[in-house]
């Protein structure tokens, strides 16, 4: 269920728009759900948005499966989302998410044990410069190897 | 539009400003390969198989998105363009299956066709292909998405023809999949569509799964005959069986589209209750016979239970076709009797009720205003609710006046709901509003009556419009007072300067007036039939439990011993058995050639597609034989369409007296009851079609009732009323039930 609280924030996002336009904010609409929601989307949030913006169920869920930063599993306290476009993977992203995925214990795309981190894989960045990267959080982590990234692990809470 | 010039391989052609490329190539015949475009859909340019080369643009550009420019020069076929069309092919079958061999679209696939002419024999690409898990989108498209290249024709005919936006793409890149959100059927009356636009085989007909490969099928030309619009179709038969149907084009009737109904009807003529051989009924036994034997007892039967000739009543469901229509009817009043209908749902049946239609099937859809009466037109005439829906598309405003609110796919305005017993006031307050807003005198017997708001609006639009037309749905069958209705709807139109469109006479309904098939003079028809006195039957293609208003007094009548049956008919279940003393086996759709008068008028004939199963005949040829035995003058026909000539050059029988107009006392005390068949339910040969049955639409089972009314009739939620299942709702007027259901009136 969306909080009336979400929903009059989702309301906030529609009025940027013109009149009749209120699926413009569909984008807004399920970020906003889905951080109430832990984190993650479920289909009957979909419906929930779809109705509130008056859209058919389906174009919704075009948008929220067509961006990565939807997530339609529950997922860990902190994403690591890892790029593994074609920078990145050139310097070796393929290697350190086999790494992560060890070290975790996790698939791409599951939660680790401990409910503290998931991993995904991710588009480009626009960090190609600095690759292999992934973000956490607003934090970018850029050049990385299994010893920086043993770090990084270690400061997550 | 000013007209330009340009060439197109070689060739100095002439188009108009804003064209596309490829709209010109189909003109002048030449073939540029495509998977998205399609020619009623919007242009999407996302398979990019149709790359031409364009001189002086360095890059090779999609024919469909392209619009063609003054001295543009372009090239479908130099090296530029195949090695463009080459490539996208290369990359369209990275990911298909190419599983043709056990692909139903095999032999019609636009995939395997020009992969023929532009892939090549071996593939670059050696890993591993994308699989898609299917999630099923019902009992009528099966889905192979595996198979799926993403044109989005599918997608696009739901949003822009059917009106539901169902299917769409999810995921992105390589993970894109065609798909619904919701798994329970595409909820659509048009879904079939998405069979025939689908250029692969990702889906494909259900019902036809595996039964047959399209180049071992024989594809006949024939009509639909289930609603008013005798959509063009091709019967696709293998042995001496239909296996299929798929659209035929005709811009004028059905363009490139047809209803679920006229697809997958077929599917009852395989059906196991099918009347195979003559029969009759000995000392209350059933046997088997000869068609001489048969005919024999038929006709002695007849003559035997006719002291004189008005005891004998003639029936044919709304189905029938022109031919069978014209040759019952001379049977009849060659015999001397003047009791034929075909009017068996109908409650009024007085003379009045044929208003007819004034408007075309294409102008439909340039109208610019629609006032619906008494009609789920979506359900009804999928194919004329197509045009409305065009017409909204363009602007075109909607007002409804219903029992029930309905879902519609377009934008309706104003919603009026409103019972049987009061749409004639309703209608005479709307025509009193007119005259008093086109300062006409009004009559007096509208004088005393009292205009709303809502009555008002209705005038209004209608005169606002410039090319308005009010329809006149099926609804009003059921309705006591239809022909009051007809005629004060004649007096609206004509007020507002409307057009009519009757589709209260609906299947081939037309056919039947053509030739007068219902009482014209003393004749009794299909109510006082049963009051008074017949002896004898002699039934078309009638269902027993279906077809009568009054089921139960049509039973009783049917059932009684000194009452003979003669019964025409494709099936027979224990009903049939039961109320009758001879079956004549019927042959039934595409088993028989004939003719169906369309909404504008049109008489489209068809000849058989198959042969009907066991010893089944087609109608005409069994009453050409009844006539015949009987000794009666002028049914020397060897040939259908003998019989169709002088059926269509009879002049027409309609005589359109007009009605008495006044305030009838109607009853508003007591509760209207509209039982309306879900739209597979209409006839014999569609609720044998297994698969329509298993729709969202084919399971359509409710009594729709107001919370007063349900208290009125001391029922709730869930009980059943006459069969059928409560639902409490305020969307259906008050005063009546609003039973929509694919149950037989007798529960
Ligand atoms: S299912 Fe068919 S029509 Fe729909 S997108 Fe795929 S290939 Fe195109
Ligand atoms: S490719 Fe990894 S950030 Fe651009
Ligand atoms: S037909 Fe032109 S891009 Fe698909």
């Amino acid at each position: 269920m969306i909080s009336d609280q979400a929903k009059k924030e989702i309301d906030f996002w529609v009025t940027k728009y013109p009149e009749g336009r209120q699926s413009s904010a569909v984008m807004q609409a399920l970020t906003i759900v889905q951080n109430e929601n832990g984190g993650s989307l479920t289909g009957e949030l979909i419906q929930e948005v779809a109705d509130h913006l008056q859209m058919p169920t389906i174009s919704v869920q075009e948008v929220a499966t067509f961006y990565e930063n939807y997530n339609h599993k529950p997922v860990g306290k902190h994403i690591i989302r890892f790029c593994h476009n074609i920078s990145c993977m050139l310097n070796g992203s393929d290697e350190l998410i086999s790494y992560l995925e060890e070290k975790l214990e996790v698939k791409t795309g599951e939660v680790s044990k401990d409910g503290l981190v998931s991993v995904k894989k991710v588009e480009c960045l626009g960090a190609c410069v600095g690759g292999p990267m992934c973000q956490i959080g607003d934090q970018y982590h850029e050049h990385l190897t299994p010893s920086k990234l043993d770090n990084i692990l270690d400061n997550l809470k | 539009m000013s007209e330009i010039e340009f060439e197109i391989d070689g060739k100095l052609v002439t188009a108009n400003q804003g064209d596309s490329i490829i709209s010109i190539a189909d003109r002048e015949g030449i073939d540029v390969p495509r998977f998205c475009y399609h020619k009623k859909l919007s242009v999407a340019a996302n398979c990019r198989m149709c790359l031409v080369d364009v001189e002086g643009v360095p890059k090779a550009q999609p024919a469909c998105s392209t619009p063609v420019a003054s001295g543009m020069k372009i090239h479908t076929r130099n090296d530029k363009a195949k090695s463009a069309q080459k490539a996208v092919m290369e990359f369209l079958l990275i990911n298909h299956p190419l599983d043709c061999p056990i692909c139903d679209q095999g032999g019609e696939c636009e995939l395997q066709d020009v992969a023929m002419e532009y892939g090549t024999d071996v593939s670059k690409f050696n890993l591993g292909k994308r699989i898609v898990a299917d999630k099923g989108i019902g009992a009528l498209i099966q889905t192979d998405m595996t198979r799926c290249i993403h044109c989005t024709r599918c997608v696009r005919f739901g949003a822009e023809v059917a009106g539901i936006v169902e299917m769409g793409g999810t995921g992105r890149g390589e993970g894109v999949k065609i798909e619904p959100f919701l798994t329970e059927g595409i909820q659509s009356e048009l879904s079939g569509n998405m069979i025939d636009v689908c250029p692969v085989g990702a889906l494909t007909s259900k019902p036809f799964r595996y039964e047959a490969r399209t180049w071992q099928m024989n594809a006949v030309e024939t009509i639909a005959r289930h609603d008013l619009v005798g959509s063009n179709i091709y019967t696709q038969t293998y042995r001496g069986r239909v296996k299929r149907v798929v659209a035929r084009d005709n811009e004028l009737v059905n363009e490139t589209w047809i209803s679920d109904r006229d697809r997958f009807s077929y599917e009852g003529l395989n059906h196991e209750s099918r009347a195979l051989h003559p029969k009759i009924k000995k000392n209350n036994k059933w046997q088997e016979t000869s068609w001489e034997v048969a005919l024999d007892f038929a006709i002695s039967g007849l003559k035997k239970n006719t002291q004189n000739a008005d005891q004998l009543g003639v029936l044919a469901s709304k189905n029938s076709t022109l031919e069978e229509y014209y040759l019952m009817q001379k049977l009849a009043r060659g015999f001397g009797s003047d009791n034929i209908d075909y009017r068996l749902d109908k409650a009024d049946l007085s003379i009045g009720n044929t208003m007819l239609s004034n408007i075309t099937l294409a102008e439909m859809e340039s109208t610019d205003h629609a006032l619906i009466v008494n009609s789920y037109l979506r359900l009804e005439q999928p194919m004329i609710n197509h045009r409305i829906r065009k017409a909204t598309l363009n602007g075109a405003s909607v007002n409804t006046i219903n029992n029930k609110k309905f879902d519609f796919n377009y934008q309706t305005d104003l919603e009026i709901l409103s019972s049987p017993q009061k749409t004639l006031l309703m209608l005479q307050s709307i025509l009193k509003s007119l005259h008093e807003r086109t300062k006409t005198t009004v009559p007096k017997y509208l004088s005393k009556l009292t205009v709303d708001d809502s009555q008002n609006k209705i005038a209004d639009d209608l005169i606002a419009a410039e090319r308005p037309v009010i329809i006149l749905g099926e609804h009003v069958n059921s309705n006591i007072s239809s022909s009051d209705i007809a005629s004060i709807i004649s007096e609206i139109a004509a007020l507002a300067n409307a057009k009519i469109a009757n589709l209260s006479l609906n299947g081939n309904s037309l056919s039947a007036e053509k030739v007068g098939f219902k009482p014209s003079n003393n004749g009794k028809n299909a109510i006082s039939m049963f009051t008074e006195n017949t002896k004898a039957f002699l039934l078309m293609d009638v269902d027993f439990n279906y077809d009568f208003i009054d089921s139960k007094l049509a039973a009783d009548t049917f059932n009684n011993d000194d009452v003979f049956v003669i019964s025409l008919n494709s099936f027979e279940d224990e009903i049939t058995l039961m109320n009758s003393d001879v079956i004549l086996p019927l042959a039934g759709f595409y088993e028989s050639s004939g003719t169906h008068i369309n909404f504008d008028g049109v008489a489209q004939s068809f000849s058989a597609s198959v042969k009907g199963p066991g010893d089944s005949k087609p109608g005409w040829k069994i009453i050409k034989v009844l006539a015949d035995i009987l000794e009666l003058n002028g049914f020397e026909y060897t040939d259908s369409t003998q019989v169709a000539d002088d059926a269509l050059s009879m002049s027409s029988a309609n005589n359109n007296d007009l009605v008495e107009n006044n305030i009838k006392e109607t009853d508003d005390s007591k509760v209207a009851v509209h039982w309306q068949y879900s739209p597979y339910a209409i006839d014999g040969i569609t609720r044998k079609a297994k698969a329509l049955q298993e729709t969202p639409i084919g399971k359509m089972n409710d009594a729709f009732i107001s919370l007063a009314t349900a208290k009125e009739l001391k029922l709730s939620e869930g009980d059943l009323y006459h069969g059928v299942p409560v639902s409490i709702n305020e969307t259906v007027a008050e005063g009546c039930v609003f039973v929509h259901t694919y149950q037989s009136r007798k529960g």
